[in-house]
């Protein structure tokens, strides 16, 4: 089922509309600032706060796509390219109320297709990615980054990468997600590219059989 | 336009409220799943804090730079045999308080950390809501302001009593109080309540630091004696 663009932008607006309990984004935006410069104070290490950042995302996603999936009835998608519009205008949207805008990857590699078992995805293979740019950061609200962070090369909102990571995989696709950009950083703007790695097989629980 | 009626808020009010840029809103039940995330994140990063905190101890202590620490007196050890495990940190950082609480000494460092997360939310998000009330004429004022304004924007609703001795201590209480209403735990009752008692953490933070922005440096302490009801003891210094 072929759904323009529009039609995801409408389908996550009205998911954020239809959910039932909304918090003031401040209270969001000061209590992940709180935890990061707590991590930092812990770990000393700005990898080291990257990692639990993205680890901490990770968990979050498992949770959220489920609270996703039941929400929005949305079927599998056809195509990586087609991920790419669902998380940018559907599952951002009725989260954190933003919609970043998504570009989607270069070709795929002259390597052949692999087969894969999902049979309806045909057009993707691994290296396809999408690349969404936040024009809001609800999570950057108040944040200054002092010159250590940013020589230590600190992301700031690698949370949100966990997040994109561990709630496509639940959907059986192992994508890395990763920052390129980031306005806290001085970039011009802040992007996450998300790279398809593979497709995860249905795995049958051990001893089920 | 001054001479029309004045059932209307004067202009510049309507534009200063205009000026304010809308409020920006995101998910409950995401901001649910990341404070429960959260609080497994700091028992990571806590562990690891302290570890190397020891280990630097342990150096110095090595090395002589510091006596060893006093043997723990009689008193605190026949209390439970989890204290023999507390660090010289822990128990240099208000035992005492902890004591009071009945917390678990290995939770002491998470509780503190979110206390000191909450207190960073309170203070700033209390100054954003004050913003263009005029100051308060007394401590009680300050205090209801924490439980209608404070308690209706970060958990929707107000706090149902309040009770005071008049002598600077204040009690709070909320008989569903929103962050641990749905908590549940599978093994027990009573472990449901140890449970609520460290997310309840981070709110007695932001109470506390709300108050602190405003003023008021006292103490508060996080009760629970049946879920989903929570009272917290406000202690604020003589004088305030």
């Amino acid at each position: 089922m072929a759904t323009s663009s529009k039609q995801y932008k409408n389908i996550g607006e009205d998911l954020w509309k239809g959910r039932s309990e909304k918090i003031n984004a401040e209270l969001f935006a000061l209590t992940y600032g709180a935890l990061v410069v707590q991590l930092i104070q812990d770990y000393e290490d700005y990898d080291e706060v990257n990692k639990q950042l993205e680890k901490m995302g990770y968990n979050i996603g498992t949770r959220l796509i489920e609270d996703f999936l039941a929400k929005s009835n949305l079927g599998r998608c056809s195509d990586f390219r087609e991920v790419g519009e669902v998380v940018a205008k559907v599952g951002f949207k009725s989260f954190l109320n933003i919609s970043p805008t998504v570009t989607h990857g270069g070709p795929p590699p002259p390597s052949s297709p692999r087969p894969t078992s999902n049979a309806s995805m045909s057009q993707a293979s691994s290296g396809s990615s999408f690349t969404l740019t936040l024009e809001e950061n609800p999570l950057a609200e108040f944040v200054e980054l002092p010159e250590e962070a940013l020589e230590g090369g600190l992301w700031f909102s690698n949370v949100l990468c966990g997040v994109i990571r561990g709630s496509l995989e639940m959907v059986q696709l192992q994508v890395q997600a990763e920052f390129i950009s980031d306005v806290l950083r001085g970039d011009e703007s802040t992007e996450i590219r998300v790279k398809l790695v593979k497709y995860l097989e249905e795995e049958v629980p051990i001893g089920d059989d | 336009m001054s001479s029309r009626p004045s059932i209307q808020q004067p202009p510049t009010a309507n534009l200063a409220t205009l000026a304010d840029p809308p409020i920006r809103q995101i998910d409950g039940a995401a901001m649910d799943y990341f404070l429960i995330e959260l609080v497994a994140t700091l028992r990571d990063s806590a562990a690891v804090a302290t570890a190397r905190a020891k280990k630097v101890e342990q150096q110095m202590l090595e090395a002589g730079l510091i006596p060893p620490p006093p043997p723990v007196p009689l008193s605190l050890k026949k209390e439970s045999s989890a204290r023999d495990s507390v660090t010289s940190l822990v128990s240099r950082t208000g035992s005492a308080a902890g004591s009071k609480s009945g917390f678990d000494d290995e939770e002491e460092p998470v509780r503190q950390r979110l206390e000191s997360i909450g207190m960073h939310v309170g203070a700033n998000f209390s100054e954003r809501l004050c913003r263009d009330r005029p100051m308060f004429a007394e401590t009680l004022d300050a205090i209801k302001f924490i439980c209608k304004d404070i308690w209706a924007a970060c958990w929707d609703k107000q706090v149902d009593n309040l009770r005071t001795n008049h002598r600077g201590v204040y009690v709070l209480q909320d008989n569903a109080f929103k962050p641990i209403t749905r908590l549940s735990s599978w093994e027990s009752r009573a472990d449901a309540m140890k449970r609520a008692r460290l997310y309840a953490a981070m709110p007695a933070g932001i109470i506390r630091g709300a108050l602190s922005r405003l003023g008021f440096n006292g103490t508060v302490v996080p009760e629970i004696t049946s879920m989903p009801q929570c009272t917290f003891q406000i202690k604020l210094p003589k004088g305030a």
